[in-house]
């Protein structure tokens, strides 16, 4: 311990040398983060402290062994707490986006919607740090062998950590409470405010990152200054494909907890108005969703293979090992989540489009064998064991017959064609109920369709062709080729369509508010999906550790070392989930009752305007 | 009950009334509830039909040196540190054709025993076949891992068992003798360690 308490000496001088030139006005900003230090700080150092005596140290408490538990506690804690700060980073984004929408189109709609939601930020965001409070006690109270090891690796970025903490607060509350005041001439300045907010909670995200990252793939030095270690730990080989991953997933799940929480008022709403406004808000949100989706599964094959390249047994555990049949799980949960987001673009143009429904029969028809198909292929799996013995039975663990529809360039072929098919219902719901004028109007659809068409051929092509090549040319080469002409196709039929349709005439209004109850429920089971795939993949990174704390440096020698079966967990899991939809169902009630005599139901004015499908270049 | 059949019925009853409440409640709220809560139900009871595998940590052999009695122990120990904390199933097969990584069939008569020895803890210094590049493609290339470093981590007299395992299952006569398996704590187990 001797070099490190040395250091932070020197570090404290240097605080004070610093404060000597700070201005007063921000000394009570120093103060609340002193104290903020200070109250963080102080119960990690007792934990720290007890390393000291010769005696052997308490390495784990238990609470109610048997019934509950330490690990169960905490896999509950942490995974509220996983899931608000998703859900608080989440919002933000989607908050910010729909405000610059609202400014660009000049739909207040939008901007009403992105301040409905800052709202929710407010509680949510207390919410979060109560049970941040409690996982950190916790934590040291069950684990204090562990949390005093990284404490010892990541003193310094618990201290950036509190730093980022009281920047996002300050900022969340000038954005919330500035929301009205800072309309017109200094709205600009408003939307700074938001993109402030939101690069401060992409920090406070990484930075937690790098604990749970370090966990999996630490990188240890022995060497230099207390921050040079806590560097090297943070910038793990997990690290940053996490960060991207989870970046991406909050933006879903801030979208399809929108998309939710309008389906839910759909259902109760009483008045037209009402059922207009969240007809529309429903649509926004899972418009969101589905677009935050799309990346995911690269950055998702990203993340594996740096797990892979970080440590074989690791990998193949996930992957081939007990964890395998995680992967089919996981599967169908996103393989539903696309077909719930698919299915709501369809009820979109069968409802709100009049007089569609023969037209666009066959077409969706078609889509949904395609989505079936790609889903089935996706959910067989690489390979399947029961147990190690097994394995060794089955020769190897690839299944003989499953072997060639479960491996990598069969999967990465059928995710990029779901996407398409995803992208095309967004497409055909888009234009359904327009005229084009546009003398080049078809030259440009057929453009589009051959597009489409040799992409499509191109991905299925690179598919089977990558079977016959060397692993390292499919991965380098292929994959990549099949993401970007699937980008291709994003990246240009949308300016295509928005183009034509600018000058489009409508010849069906879209009508709000007359979706069936289904709909309303498909948006709540993604809202769901979601929420189960976080739950299921968090338990996949934590016990593809398997008996390790931090892995191949301090073993779990507690009695909770071992990973429980999946239908253990899943229940676990599905507890989860269902306390944090009831969590998320009573902060929007709270949030509610203070509107409800301010705004009143959603107003009417708003619904005139009504008809125009969002986003997206809408016009 | 079982563990698996208690949740399957706490599952079911969860399906159940939630399909009961979808039935019978018209309350909005309550509904959906209870379509979350057949959800989630359902998807536990899809977790609990699949092979339920739990992850331990692997089990410490014992070297009790003095109740070894014979090599045939020796290598049977061996056998279970193969399959359990040596994770060389995970990658390895025996006789059953190569997966990912080389079959060991009859490796302990392909292989001398100190070339097994260096396989396990410098294994890449003679790479015979280069894994990540023939074969079927592969994502995900495999190397074989240094067994006496962390996370693996085997122990001399670890490594010593599984060689004797391999020696035996290949039919071959186990080269390992009782008197080199160290007693933990002895003098000169550290500085032997790895010379071989
Ligand atoms: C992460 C996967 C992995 C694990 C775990 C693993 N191996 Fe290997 N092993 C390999 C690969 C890959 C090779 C081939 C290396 C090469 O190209 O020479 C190999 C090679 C070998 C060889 C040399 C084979 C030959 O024909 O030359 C032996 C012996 C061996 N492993 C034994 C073991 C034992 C014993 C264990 C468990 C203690 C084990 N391996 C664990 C992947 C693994
Ligand atoms: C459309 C496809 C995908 C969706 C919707 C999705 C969704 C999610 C979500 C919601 C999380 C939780 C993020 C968080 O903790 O905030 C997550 C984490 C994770 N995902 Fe994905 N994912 C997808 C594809 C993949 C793929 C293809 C893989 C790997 C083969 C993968 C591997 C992981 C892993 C290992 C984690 C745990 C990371 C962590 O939280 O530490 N994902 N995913």
């Amino acid at each position: 311990m001797g070099p490190h308490t040395s250091h932070r000496r020197s570090d404290n001088r240097q605080a004070r040398q610093a404060g000597a030139v700070v201005p007063a006005t921000r000394v009570w900003a120093y103060a609340a983060l002193v104290f903020m230090l200070f109250t963080v700080a102080a119960p990690l150092g007792l934990a720290w402290g007890q390393e000291a005596p010769a005696g052997p140290a308490t390495e784990y408490r238990d609470i109610l062994p048997g019934v509950v538990g330490s690990r169960n506690l905490i896999w509950i804690i942490a995974q509220q707490h996983l899931l608000l700060a998703g859900f608080v980073l989440g919002v933000p984004i989607f908050a910010w986006v729909c405000e610059i929408v609202g400014v660009r189109t000049g739909d207040p709609r939008y901007d009403t919607l992105a301040k409905e939601f800052t709202k929710l930020l407010t509680s949510a965001y207390a919410t979060t740090a109560l049970f941040g409070g409690i996982l950190l006690f916790l934590l040291i109270g069950l684990y204090p062998k562990l949390m005093s090891y990284l404490t010892d690796v990541f003193f310094p970025s618990f201290l950036v950590y509190c730093v980022l903490f009281l920047l996002e607060t300050v900022t969340l509350y000038l954005y919330w409470y500035g929301w009205d005041s800072m309309q017109g001439a200094t709205k600009g300045f408003h939307l700074f405010l938001g993109f402030l907010l939101n690069v401060f909670a992409f920090f406070i995200m990484i930075v937690p990152n790098s604990w749970a990252t370090f966990q999996a793939s630490p990188v240890v030095i022995t060497e230099g200054s207390m921050w040079a270690r806590a560097w090297a730990a943070t910038w793990n080989p997990t690290w940053w494909p996490v960060n991207v991953h989870r970046l991406i997933a909050n933006v879903v799940l801030g979208g399809f907890i929108c998309g939710a929480y309008a389906g839910l008022k759909y259902l109760m709403a009483q008045s037209k108005e009402e059922r207009v406004h969240y007809d529309w808000m429903g649509y926004v949100g899972n418009f969101i969703g589905v677009f935050g989706m799309l990346p995911l599964p690269f950055a998702g094959y990203w993340l594996m293979r740096e797990v892979y390249q970080y440590n074989q047994q690791m990998g193949i555990t996930l992957m081939g090992g007990f964890l395998s049949w995680l992967f089919i799980l996981q599967a169908m949960l996103i393989g539903i989540l696309f077909l719930g987001a698919n299915y709501y673009f369809w009820l979109g143009i069968m409802y709100r489009i009049p007089g569609s429904e023969a037209k666009y029969r066959k077409p969706i028809l078609a889509m949904l064998v395609i989505l079936l198909i790609c889903l089935g292929v996706w959910m067989t799996p690489h390979s399947l064991v029961a147990s190690l013995e097994e394995a060794r039975k089955m020769g190897g663990t690839h299944h003989p017959m499953l072997g060639v529809l479960g491996v990598m360039s069969a999967k990465m072929t059928v995710v990029n064609v779901m996407i398409l098919v995803t992208f095309m219902s967004f497409v055909m719901y888009w234009r359904a109920g327009k005229q084009e004028t546009a003398t080049w109007a078809k030259a440009a659809k057929v453009g589009q369709g051959l597009i489409l068409g040799i992409a499509t051929v191109v991905i299925l092509v690179l598919g089977v062709w990558g079977y016959f090549v060397p692993a390292i040319t499919r991965i380098n080469y292929f994959s990549t080729t099949q993401v970007l002409v699937m980008l291709f196709v994003l990246l240009t039929i949308t300016p295509l369509t928005a183009l034509v349709l600018k000058s489009a005439k409508t010849t069906t209004e879209m009508v709000w508010g007359i979706m069936p109850p289904r709909a309303a429920y498909a948006l709540v089971l993604n809202a769901v999906m979601v929420i189960l795939l976080m739950t299921l993949m968090g338990y996949a990174r934590s016990s593809s550790r398997v008996h390790w704390h931090v892995y191949g440096v301090m073993q779990d020698t507690s009695p909770y070392a071992y990973s429980p079966a999946l239908g253990y967990a899943a229940a676990f899991m599905s507890l989860n989930t269902f306390l944090f939809c009831l969590m998320v169902a009573f902060i929007f009630w709270v949030a509610s009752l203070g509107g409800e005599k301010k705004g009143g139901a959603p107003g009417k004015a708003r619904v005139k305007e009504a008809v125009r499908p969002a986003v997206a270049g809408a016009r | 009950m079982t563990e698996v059949q208690l949740l399957q019925t706490i599952g079911l009853s969860v399906v159940g009334l939630g399909g009961a409440i979808l039935l019978f409640v018209k309350a909005r709220f309550v509904r959906v509830v209870a379509f979350v809560s057949i959800v989630l139900g359902g998807f536990t009871l899809v977790a609990l039909s699949i092979p339920q595998m739990a992850s331990l940590p692997p089990g410490v052999e014992k070297f009790d040196v003095a109740s070894i009695k014979d090599k045939k122990e020796l290598a049977s120990i061996g056998q279970k540190i193969f399959f359990g904390k040596g994770q060389c199933a995970l990658c390895h097969t025996i006789g059953t054709g190569e997966g990912r990584c080389p079959d060991l069939k009859g490796i302990g008569s392909k292989l001398t025993r100190d070339f097994m020895y260096e396989s396990l803890t410098q294994p890449q210094a003679y790479v015979y076949k280069d894994y990540e590049h023939v074969g079927p493609a592969k994502f995900f290339p495999a190397k074989m891992p240094y067994i006496n470093k962390k996370p693996i981590g085997l122990s001399k007299n670890e490594i010593l068992a599984v060689i004797a395992f391999l020696q035996n299952m290949s039919g071959e006569e186990v080269t390992v003798e009782l008197s080199e398996i160290e007693v933990p704590g002895s003098a000169g187990s550290a500085s032997r360690r790895g010379v071989l």
